[in-house]
Formats: C-alpha cells, structure tokens, sequence
C-alpha cells in the first residue's frame, strides 16, 4: 500500500492550482453572480489539454490515470464547484459512455473533438417522471430504416445549453424490464426534432448551465445507437459509478476551500481582543473539517485507483460520493459558521461553497441513492 | 537565434512556513519546494525571447540532489533542456558560492544571454546575477522590466530609483529580470507530461574540480511576529499621555 503521490501527479495538480489562480480565481463570483457560462475558462482548458485527460492520446487526450484526472477536478472546484463540474460533467459523463461503449467510428467521429474540447459534451438520462427511478423514463426511440425516432423529454441536463454531443437514453423495447428495456444514443444538437430548452435559474453551481432538452421526432442515424439494443441501463450505471468519482472529487474540493478560508479568516478577524481562531469551540470545528476532508479523499482516491486497477469499485464509488457530499455541505454550513455574519454576504467565498455544496447530495444519485447501492452491495 | 540561459532556484513554499510561536524558529518539517517566483519570470522571459528570435532555452539549477524535483516543473515551462548541478554539499549556499558554481559549470556552454531573477524567493540576496556576470566576464544589466535584441544588441529597460533607465549591451550578456515583465505562462497538461522526456544533464561537485568555500556565517534565522495587544487610545490629551507611557512601559520608545 503506498499513499504517496508520484511526482507527476504533484505536478499536474500545482499546475491546476496556478491554472485556477491565473484563470478561475479572478471570474469565480461573477460567473456564478450572473449564472454565466465561462466559455474562456473552457477554451483555456481546451487550449491546454486539460478536456480529455483520462481518454488515450490516440482520441486527442492525454492519457491520464483516473485517480490523477480525480486530483485536478477537486484542485479545481476548490476554486469554482461549477467550473470543476462542467468538465468533469464533459469528461465522466459525456465522454466517458462514448470511450467505453463506442465504435471506433464513434470514437474518431465524437469523443475525439470531445478530448480536444472542439465540442462539449451532456448526459441526458433523468427525465420530468424519471429521476432516482432512471428505469420508469418514458423518452422512446423507435428504429426507421437506416434511422433512429426519438420521443420525450430530458430535464437537469447539465451542459445542456452549450453542448455539441449528447448521450440521451431512451425505451426502445417497453416489453421488457426496466434494466433491458432502455437503449442509449449519440445525439448531435444538430439534428433535426432537437431542442434545448431555457437555462435553470439555481441555487448553486450557477455557471454550469442546466436546461431540458425536448425531443420531438428527433431523427439520429442509425450508427448512432451506443452499444447494444437494450444496453442503455447498464452503460447509465456504469457511467454513473464513473461520475461518482468526480462528484465526490468536486466535493472535497469545496470543502478543502471552506477549510482554506476559515483558516484564513479566523486568523485574521478579532474579537475580544484575540483572534477568533484561538477559540477551542471553532478551533474543534476546524479540526473536523480537516479529519473529514481527509477521509472523503482517501475514500475518493481509493475509487478511482480500484478502478485504474480494473477492479470492480461500484461500492467504493458511491461510498466516497455520499460520505464526501455530505461533508462538504456539513463543513460548508459551518464555514459560514465561523464568518458570522460576514459569510452570510454575497461575494464571500463561503456563502457560494455552502450553495455549490448542496448539489454534491443530489445529483448523479442522491444521498439516499448511494445507501441504496452500497447496502445491495454489502447485503447481497 | 538566441542560446539563452535561464537560472532558477528551488526554494522553500513560503506558505508552509510555520513559525514556533514561543522560539520564534522557523518550521519546516512539512514545507513543499517550488521554483522561486522571481525565477518563473526569468524562465519565461527566455522561452518568449526564443520564441520570438528563435533559438533554444536552457534552465540551469544548483542546489541539493532533492532539487531534482524541480526539473520536470521547469521543463513544463518551455526550456528544451536542464543542467542539474547538484551535490549533497551545496547546502544553504550563500549567493557568493551559488555564482562561482554556476560560473563554472556554464563556462564550456554556448551562450548569447543568461536570464535570473532579480533575487531568490528565499533569501533575496540579489547578487547571483551580477557575481555570474563578474566571473564570466560579461556584461550585466539588473532589474530589467523590458528585452528587446537587435543583432548582437541587448536594448534593456531597467527600472531605477529616478524612473526607467535604457541601455544597450554586447551579447553575451546577463539579465536580471523584474516580474513586471512578463506573465508566466502556466505549463499545459502535455507540457507537464512531456517534460520528463527533455534531455538533462547532471554535474556534481566532483566534477567542477574545485570547492566553493563559503565567506558568511549563518549565524541563526528567526522570524518577526506581529502581536496585538488590543489596548484602545482616544485622541484626548490625557490619551495621548497613557499612550506615551504605554509605549514606554513595552519599551518600545525611552
Ligand atoms: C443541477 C443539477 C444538474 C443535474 N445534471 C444532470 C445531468 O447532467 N444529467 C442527468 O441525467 N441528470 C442530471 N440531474 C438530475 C439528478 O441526477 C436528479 O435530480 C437526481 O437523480 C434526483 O432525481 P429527482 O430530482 O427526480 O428526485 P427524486 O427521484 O424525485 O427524489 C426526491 C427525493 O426522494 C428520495 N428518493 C427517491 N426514491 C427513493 C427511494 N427508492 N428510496 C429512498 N429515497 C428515495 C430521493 O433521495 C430524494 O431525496 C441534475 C440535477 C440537478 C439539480
């Protein structure tokens, strides 16, 4: 067991450190004040290499370990939580079900300009009806001569309004039980019935857009049928324990961040002549924060080297997903705590953390969806 | 074209220094290394200038065998290849030996222009780059805000307590440069992965031939605090008398 990091990935994750000062630092509160999409962070990301990491260089990536990939998207929401999810959103979701389930025509025609960050990628599974219970979808896809018919609507899909390359699931055979039932589809914002609907206004994380898609007789080639008929289910999940990974990594860096500036403040501000750092009351709350973020990264890192291994870590995924996302927004919560009134104001840190921190529990399966994967696992 | 050298020095993270609040010693059991901040200017500034001349960018270190960390981070920023003069002797090297080691290594290099920054992130001494000059023979212009080369030409903005100073130089010639003038490029994800596959050369101690005794004596290094003793003073007269006292009392003022 060795719990040291390489060289390199020191490395990687500096140089993600100084991206984020130089690029994302400077943007962070006005990208989220206006809920703004920030087109010249990902054009930098692109510009560096940074949209394809994990994928092989081969596709226009750069062949990154996964547990690596992991380290940069937490380095990076520690600055922005939105930021770090638009791209792990590209690169998990999006890219991901592409390079594992794709053709290689697939591969060179969509997850090559994905790598080079020429297109954005979006997942779209969760529908109006449809959201922890991903089986009772109703969109449909229905095969006409050399083309696939899509039907439905998709909602909550992030980078929606920006994207070039979907990944959308949909029923193709309604007789058939939930996990066989549904079928997944590369579909280009271009094609004909495709529409992305308006923005949603949100809580946190407000730079990555949001929106519905609407699919009315939407029409895709045939080739575009990821996988198998009937595979959709399974290439959902599996790209959902993948995701995990990175929501768990977005977390930790959110409350790394929240560490960071209670730090900073409770040095600097005075009250009763001290700073309030020399309180034990915060001093504890401090300390817990530092435990927590520790173990949520052991518990992240862990998952992604499982999976650099090849090893089955479904589990390990969601066990760092849920622990983490609710450390993030325990420790959030309290950061504001130690700001007092201060951390209640819009444009200090710790007011956007504790809203970005909110969706770690919600999203890519909830809370109570992850206890629901790891107890199959550990009762099966 | 333009052979550029750029000198660098792997210095202690300033923020992991931690200070023991009751010796007021330095902790540094658990600070991280990087590339001196004053030093990133000068990498850049040689990759831009031999971008823009063309030519090719050497990135020089001299420090402790555990510096070798620093070199994929320097080749990540656009140097085509490193000299590593390293020796498990060339600890805490005052600027005096740091310049005579470097001399030597660099002489038997091709050259038109060494870069340094105008001082290290540790110890601002602000002398390597002059003292390298000195032993190489060449010419030295310090705190350079702006490079232009015309032929064998160095034209250098050098700011000065009066303002902006210009001159002009003979190449082969020094620079120390200011962080105003440039913006360092961050290394891009295959920049940094490519890195460990540039050329670097390695000299020790053995093989400069000779030993670089030290002229000062490091006697101890302490830092200073700041400590709030949150006594509040109106403007009155009386106030102004107590304040007096206080100030007295603490000794600060006799
Ligand atoms: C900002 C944002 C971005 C998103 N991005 C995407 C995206 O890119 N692509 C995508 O496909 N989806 C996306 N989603 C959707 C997200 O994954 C779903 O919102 C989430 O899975 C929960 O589904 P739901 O909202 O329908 O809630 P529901 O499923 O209705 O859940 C409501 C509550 O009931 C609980 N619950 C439901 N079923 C059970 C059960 N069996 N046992 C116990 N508790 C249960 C839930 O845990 C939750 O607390 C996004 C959502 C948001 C808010």
């Amino acid at each position: 067991m060795d719990f040291k990091l390489t060289e390199e990935q020191e490395l990687i994750r500096a140089n993600m450190r100084e991206f984020c000062q130089k690029y994302v630092d400077p943007i962070a509160v006005e990208i989220d004040e206006n809920s703004r999409y920030p087109a010249e962070i990902i054009a930098k990301l692109a510009e560096m290499d940074w949209m394809g990491m994990p994928y092989p260089q081969e596709y226009g990536g750069a062949g990154l370990d996964y547990l690596t990939y992991t380290m940069v998207i937490e380095e990076l929401s520690r600055s922005c939580a939105a930021t770090g999810f638009t791209l792990s959103c590209h690169i998990g979701l999006a890219s991901g079900p592409i390079y594992n389930f794709g053709t290689e025509e697939q591969k060179q025609k969509y997850l090559t300009p994905l790598c080079k960050g020429e297109h954005i990628g979006a997942f779209a599974l969760t529908e109006p009806g449809a959201g922890t219970d991903v089986g009772a979808g109703s969109t449909t896809a229905v095969l006409d001569g050399n083309e696939y018919i899509l039907n439905g609507t998709k909602t909550f899909t992030s980078n929606g309004p920006v994207a070039d390359t979907f990944v959308v699931f949909a029923v193709t055979d309604k007789t058939q039980r939930a996990n066989k039932a549904m079928s997944a589809f590369i579909v280009s914002k271009d094609a004909p019935g495709f529409k992305v609907g308006e923005h949603f206004y949100k809580m946190g994380i407000r730079a990555s857009q949001t929106s519905e898609i609407i699919l009315k007789d939407c029409r895709i080639p045939k080739e575009n049928l990821l996988g198998k008929e009937g595979q959709g289910f399974k290439i959902a999940m599996q790209t959902l324990d993948n995701g995990r990974i990175g929501v768990a990594a977005q977390a930790v860096g959110i409350a790394q961040a929240a560490l960071d500036e209670s730090i900073k403040y409770s040095k600097e501000r005075i009250q009763f002549g001290k700073p309030i750092s020399k309180n034990q009351a915060l001093q504890w709350m401090m300390a817990d924060m530092a435990t927590d973020i520790s173990a949520a990264q052991f518990l992240t890192y862990n998952a992604a080297y499982l999976k650099d291994q090849g090893a089955p870590y479904t589990k390990e995924a969601a066990m760092a997903k849920v622990f983490a996302a609710e450390m993030a927004s325990r420790h959030a919560s309290k950061a504001v705590q130690i700001h007092g009134g201060y951390g209640y104001i819009k444009g200090f840190k710790v007011e956007r953390l504790m809203r970005d921190a909110k969706i770690t529990e919600i999203y890519e399966g909830t809370s109570e969806a992850q206890r629901m994967v790891i107890a199959g696992n550990i009762l099966r | 074209m333009l052979n550029i050298i750029a000198c660098f020095k792997w210095v202690i993270d300033h923020e992991d220094i931690k200070i023991n609040p009751e010796t007021h010693e330095l902790v540094l059991d658990r600070a991280g290394y990087r590339i001196s901040d004053y030093d990133r200017f000068a990498i850049e500034e040689a990759v831009a200038l031999t971008e823009q001349y063309g030519g090719s960018t050497t990135a020089v270190t001299v420090g402790l065998p555990a510096a070798k960390k620093s070199l994929k981070d320097a080749l990540a920023r656009g140097p085509e290849k490193a000299i590593f003069i390293n020796d498990p002797a060339f600890h805490n090297l005052e600027p005096s030996q740091t310049a005579a080691i470097l001399a030597q290594s660099i002489s038997n290099q091709e050259y038109d222009l060494i870069i340094c920054g105008e001082g290290s992130g540790d110890l601002y001494a602000q002398q390597v780059g002059p003292r390298l000059a000195e032993h190489l023979n060449i010419p030295c212009a310090s705190f350079v805000r702006k490079i232009t080369i015309e032929g064998r030409e160095l034209i250098a903005e050098r700011r000065v307590d009066e303002g902006i100073e210009v001159i002009s130089m003979p190449l082969p010639a020094l620079v120390t440069v200011l962080p105003e003038i440039n913006s360092p490029r961050v290394p891009g994800l295959k920049d940094t992965l490519s890195a460990a596959k540039k050329p670097v050369v390695e000299i020790t101690a053995s093989d400069l031939g000779q030993t670089f005794a030290s002229c000062l004596e490091t006697v101890e290094i302490k830092a200073t605090t700041m400590e709030r003793n949150c006594e509040k003073f109106g403007a009155e007269k009386d106030e102004l008398k107590r304040f007096i006292d206080v100030l007295c009392r603490a000794g600060v003022v006799d």
